[in-house]
C-alpha cells in the first residue's frame, strides 16, 4: 500500500491468484464491464495467444477523492498455469490482499490445493504468511454440475480459515461482492480496527440474489425470463449441440448468435404455455424413456455419466432437453391429428430428392443413401411444420424483447 | 499486533520529501532534455510525475514498469548477478530508460532524439543518488503528524457500495 500525503493519495494493490483457468481473468474483465467509467482506468494484458495469462492483468480503479484522499485500487491477476510460479512471485510483491479464486468442480480440487500452497509458498517468500494477509477464497463456476458443495470445498481447501465468497465470474454474478469483501478486510487493517471483525463468509444474500433477477432478457405472455436463466440455457444448449467433447468451460456467444438464442428460448416458453393450456404435460415415465432411448447410445450407464461429465452437462439439463421433446411430440399429434400422414416420405420423394442432389452424394448409390434421405427430408417437414405452428403462437403473444440486456 | 508486519510495509511518503524529490525531478528533466519521468514504488505504484506525455496512463506504466523491473531482477538471480540496476529500451520514436534507485523504488524516464542515452544515463546516475539520500532520511524519521482520518475506511466502503451499485 502506498500512502502519498503530497498527493493526497492511497492506494491499494490487490492480487487475484488461483490455479489455470478458474477464473480470475474473468473477474477482471466483469470488474471493468461494471465499474462507471470515470472509476476506471483500461485494462492491460499480458497474455498468450490463446487469452491464458502470461504474466499479469492489470486494472486501475479510482474510487475518487474520500475523506481529502485520493482513492485507489490496483488489481493484478497471476497466471495460474502451474509453470508460471516465480512469476507468480513477482506479482505478489506488495500486495494488501489476495482474492483467490478456486474452480469449484469436484476434478479441479488437487489444483486448488495446490495454488493454494504456492501462494502459501510465494507469501513466504515475503515474509508473509495465509492466515495473516487479507485474504478471500471465491468458490467460483457454481454454475457447473460438478461444482462441489461449498462446505465440502471449505473442509478441503480453506485451511487458512479465510473469508470466502460464491461466483459465476463468466455470468457476473459475485464478482463484486467477492472484491468488496476483499476491500473490507484491507481498510479494516488500514484503521486498525481488529482484524476478524468482518471476515465472517459472505455468500450472496436473498437480496442480492432477488436484485440479480430482476434484469430480465425478455417477456413472454407476462411470464418474464431473467439473463441468469437465459445465460444458463445457452451454455445448455452450446454444449448439447457441440460436434466434439471439447468444449469450453464457458462459451462466448457474439450478440447475433444471442439473438437467436433468445429467439429459441422464447419458443420454448410459448411451447410450454401452449402445452399447460392444453393440458398436455410430460410424466416423469415419458420423460425417463426419452432418456433412456438416448443412453442406448452408450453401452452402460457409466459411458452416460462420462459423457455428461465431460460435456459438463447436468441430469436436469439432459431432463429438460428429454421433456421438451415429449412435449413436442405431443403437441404435434395434438395439432396435427394426422401427422403420421404428413410426415410419411414416399419412395418418389426420396428419389426426387437424389436425383436433384445426385452430386453430394459422392458416387453413392440410391440404395445406399436412403435411410439418410428419408430422415433427412422428415426431419425438414417437422421443421417446417413446427415452423408454422410457433409462428401462430407468436401472432397471438405479448412478446417483448429487450435487446440491451442480453 | 497481527498485522504489524503490513502496516509497517506500507509505504509513506511526506509532502515534506515529495516537495523535494518533485524539485530534482523537474531539474533532471530540463538537464537532460527528457520528456518525463515517473518515480515508481516497486510494488506497481506511482509515487509522482514530471514532465509531459500525452498518451501515457501513469498508472497502467508504473505497473507494466514495475513489473517488467522484477522480472529483470529475477533474471539477474538465475545469472547469478546481484541486480541489474539499469535496463534501456529503444524505440522508433521514444525510449524508455529505467533504473533502481533504492530498495524501494524506480525511475522510468521517456525521452526522444531530443537527447541521447548518454545524458540520460548521466544525469539519472546522479539523481538516483540524490533520491536515495531523500528516502534514507525518510525511512529514519519518526512518524509525521499527517494522518489518515479516522472514519476513512469506513467512508471508502460507503464509496464502493455507491460504485457497485448496478
Ligand atoms: N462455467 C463457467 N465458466 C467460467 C466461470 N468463470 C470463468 N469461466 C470460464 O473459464 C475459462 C477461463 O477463465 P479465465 O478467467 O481466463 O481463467 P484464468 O484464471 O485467468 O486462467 P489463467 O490466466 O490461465 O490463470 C474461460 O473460458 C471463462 O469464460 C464460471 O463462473 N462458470
Ligand atoms: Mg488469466
Amino acid at each position: 500500500m502506498q500512502i502519498n500525503y503530497a498527493k493526497k493519495e492511497v492506494s491499494c494493490k490487490l492480487v487475484y491468484y488461483g490455479p489455470g483457468m478458474s477464473g480470475k481473468t474473468t473477474n477482471l474483465e466483469i470488474i471493468h464491464e461494471k465499474v462507471p467509467n470515470q472509476n476506471k482506468g483500461e485494462m492491460t494484458s499480458i497474455a498468450t495467444e490463446g487469452d491464458r495469462t502470461l504474466f499479469f492483468d492489470f486494472l486501475p480503479l479510482d474510487l475518487g477523492k474520500v475523506r481529502g484522499m485520493s482513492t485507489k485500487f490496483q488489481l493484478y491477476t497471476v497466471p495460474g498455469q502451474v509453470y508460471y510460479s516465480s512469476t507468480r512471485k513477482l506479482v505478489l510483491q506488495g500486495a494488501d490482499g489476495v482474492i483467490f479464486v478456486a474452480d469449484s468442480q469436484a476434478e479441479k480440487l488437487a489444483e486448488n490445493i495446490e495454488s493454494l500452497k504456492d501462494l502459501e509458498k510465494n507469501l513466504d517468500e515475503y515474509g508473509l504468511k495465509l492466515n495473516e494477509i487479507p485474504l478471500v477464497i471465491q468458490w467460483n463456476k457454481r454454475d457447473l454440475p460438478s461444482a462441489m458443495d461449498v462446505e465440502e470445498l471449505d473442509k478441503e481447501v480453506n485451511w487458512p480459515g479465510a473469508a470466502t465468497t460464491e461466483a459465476v465470474a463468466a455470468m457476473g454474478d459475485g464478482v463484486l461482492p467477492t472484491l468488496k469483501l476483499a476491500a473490507s478486510i484491507i481498510l479494516d487493517r488500514l484503521n486498525s480496527k481488529e482484524p476478524g471483525a468482518e471476515t465472517k463468509t459472505a455468500k450472496m444474500s436473498p437480496e442480492d440474489k432477488a436484485k440479480k433477477e430482476e434484469v430480465y432478457v425478455a417477456s413472454v405472455n407476462a411470464d418474464k425470463i431473467s439473463r441468469g436463466y437465459f445465460n444458463q440455457y445457452c451454455q445448455a444448449q452450446y454444449r448439447l449441440a457441440a460436434k466434439s467433447d471439447e468444449i469450453d468451460d464457458f462459451k462466448k456467444f457474439s450478440p447475433e448468435d444471442k439473438s437467436k438464442l433468445l429467439e429459441s428460448l422464447v419458443n420454448h416458453v410459448l411451447l410450454l404455455q401452449d402445452a399447460k393450456s392444453r393440458n398436455i404435460g410430460a410424466s416423469p415415465d415419458e420423460v425417463e424413456a426419452q432418456i433412456n432411448a438416448f443412453s442406448k447410445r452408450f453401452n452402460s450407464s457409466g459411458d452416460l455419466d462420462g459423457y455428461l461429465a465431460k460435456r459438463k452437462l447436468s441430469m436436469d439439463n439432459l431432463r429438460n432437453e428429454a421433456t421438451k421433446n415429449v412435449i413436442i411430440g405431443k403437441i404435434i399429434k395434438d395439432i396435427i391429428p394426422d401427422v403420421k400422414t404428413k410426415l410419411h416420405v414416399s419412395d418418389s420423394e426420396i428419389a426426387e430428392y437424389y436425383n436433384a442432389n445426385v452430386n453430394k452424394f459422392g458416387g453413392k448409390d440410391l440404395e445406399g443413401v436412403k435411410a439418410h434421405v428419408k430422415a433427412g427430408l422428415k426431419n425438414k417437414r417437422k421443421k417446417a411444420l413446427l415452423g408454422a405452428f410457433f409462428l401462430k403462437l407468436r401472432e397471438n403473444a405479448i412478446i417483448e424483447v429487450y435487446k440491451d440486456k442480453i | 499486533m497481527k498485522d504489524e508486519h503490513l502496516r509497517t510495509k506500507r509505504l509513506v511518503y511526506y509532502t515534506e520529501d515529495l516537495g523535494l524529490v518533485d524539485k530534482l525531478l523537474g531539474e533532471f528533466l530540463k538537464l537532460a532534455s527528457a520528456k518525463s519521468i515517473y518515480l515508481v514504488d516497486k510494488d506497481g505504484h506511482l509515487v509522482t510525475q514530471k514532465g509531459h506525455s500525452q498518451s501515457i496512463n501513469p498508472e497502467t506504466i508504473s505497473a507494466l514498469v514495475a513489473g517488467s523491473f522484477a522480472a529483470t531482477k529475477e533474471m539477474a538471480r538465475v545469472l547469478g548477478e546481484a541486480e541489474f540496476t539499469v535496463m534501456f529500451h529503444q524505440g522508433k520514436k521514444d525510449h524508455i530508460h529505467i533504473s533502481l534507485v533504492s530498495e524501494r523504488a524506480i525511475t522510468a524516464i521517456v525521452f526522444d532524439d531530443q537527447t541521447t542515452v548518454g545524458m540520460v544515463n548521466l544525469y539519472s546516475k546522479e539523481l538516483t543518488a540524490k533520491l536515495g539520500k531523500i528516502f534514507d532520511i525518510a525511512s529514519k524519521r519518526a512518524v509525521q503528524k499527517e494522518q489518515i482520518e479516522e472514519d476513512y475506511s469506513d467512508s471508502v466502503k460507503e464509496r464502493l457500495d455507491d460504485m457497485f451499485k448496478d
